[in-house]
């Protein structure tokens, strides 16, 4: 296997660890990470799987990815104020109901 | 088999900080987890041969989005003395079937993209074909500005959109407050920045310039200029105030407001909308982006409407 494959293989193993942190996580930061590393996994396939053309990877890809990548950022700067106001609202950063929001 | 050992490293220490992040012990530990992750990614989109896409994640994947993460982390712990509750994780027996059985899809997806017969990319072909009569060296601007110049006009817009939600859900004393505490001013700190911000500034104009011929490029650019002015509001050079001033706006709208300009031009002479009239309309808007994109980081990350100077500056 080229390391192409090596990539594609490192993206599905990344996108299952987002997954997994997405649900397991409880901190919606932690959820964040999660989103990032998802994110990043569909990013690394994007660009491994359309393979090389005249020895470096599809431009259109890249380009998808470089716009995918300001995207996120842009995302995730909004996600942190929602979760900075709900934390001054009511005082945790997390969407669980599971003991009535006694332990925060 | 060097190289591919090289890779394996990458891809199992990718794959270790992601569950670090995902799972540590304390939430800064998942922040700092999650940098490193963002630095590791732009190694393996260079081993990948992307060098324009290793220097955005490097400067907004990595820089960036851990500068805002550990300032959104400062709000939390503002004001308690004990560090924000973490609550521990969620007991899901489902969690693990579901996380493998998506890793699995996503591997079926891309396995089967990367070893299919199918004639591969006939788009990413004909950029490269045709980028001779555009006089463009680098591909990725060419598309970005050319081809898919509506994707980019509307990734700006998703940027200033961001910023004006972000701004409209701050709480009342969003703006008010620094995010940051300057230490005590120390003549290194003065004697440092004089050489830095120039030669921040510098290598931001080089990579936009570059941009057209070789990689770099406006995105690239902006964010290390961003990273010159979180530099600033660390160091109580500039601080942010909760209403923009004119200049700043001027500066927040510049990227938008030139590129659909410039894009409905060519309607008048009835060419396609965003059929770019030239070379120089593709520098003039990737300067305009470069500023704008700099200035929305820079308030995103200072918590801020506006900027004005700081208590040392």
């Amino acid at each position: 296997m080229d390391s192409l494959g090596l990539y594609v293989l490192a993206a599905a193993v990344l996108f299952g660890v987002g997954v997994y942190g997405l649900i397991v996580a409880e901190h919606l930061m932690r959820k964040l990470f999660a989103i990032n590393i998802m994110g990043n996994a569909i990013f690394i396939l994007l660009v491994a799987a359309s393979g090389p053309i005249q020895g470096s990877p599809d431009p259109v890809p890249q380009a998808l990815v470089l716009t995918g990548i300001v995207i996120a950022v842009s995302a995730t700067a909004f996600a942190l104020a929602l979760m900075v106001r709900l934390y001054q609202e009511t005082g945790q950063a997390t969407l669980s109901s599971r003991d009535d929001g006694d332990d925060g | 088999m060097t190289l591919f050992l090289l890779d394996g490293l990458i891809v199992v220490g990718l794959v270790t900080l992601a569950y670090q992040a995902v799972s540590s012990r304390s939430l800064f530990r998942g922040i700092i987890h999650f940098v490193v992750f963002g630095l590791t990614m732009a190694l393996a989109w260079a081993r990948v041969g992307a060098p324009d896409l290793a220097m955005a994640e490097a400067a907004i994947g990595a820089g960036l989005t851990g500068a805002l993460m550990l300032v959104a982390y400062r709000r939390l712990v503002e004001g308690r003395s004990d560090s924000p509750a973490d609550p521990a994780p969620a007991q899901s027996r489902l969690a693990l079937p579901i996380a493998i059985g998506s890793g699995l899809l996503v591997g079926v997806i891309g396995l089967s993209a990367l070893f299919s017969e199918v004639e591969p990319a006939q788009a990413g072909q004909a950029v490269l074909s045709e980028l001779q009569q555009v006089d463009l060296g680098n591909p990725i601007t060419a598309v970005l500005l050319l081809y898919r110049g509506l994707d980019t006009l509307l990734e700006v817009a998703v940027l200033l959109t961001a910023f004006l939600a972000a701004r409209a859900v701050a709480g009342a004393d969003g703006g008010e407050g620094s995010a940051t505490t300057p230490a005590p001013e120390t003549p290194m700190v003065g004697a440092l920045l004089a050489v830095v911000i120039p030669l921040t500034v510098l290598v931001a104009i080089h990579l936009l310039r570059a941009g057209s011929y070789e990689p770099g490029g406006a995105f690239q650019g902006g964010a290390v200029l961003a990273g010159a002015g979180v530099l600033l509001i660390l160091s109580g050079r500039i601080a942010a105030t909760p209403v923009a001033g004119p200049l700043i706006r001027m500066g927040l709208l510049a990227g938008l407001v030139s590129f659909m300009l410039i894009g409905l031009v060519p309607l008048l002479k009835g060419s396609p909308l965003l059929a770019l009239p030239g070379l120089w309309a593709v520098y003039f808007i990737e300067t305009a982006m470069m500023l704008s994109i700099a200035i929305t980081l820079i308030l995103l990350f200072a918590g801020g409407g506006g900027l004005k100077r700081g208590r040392n500056g």
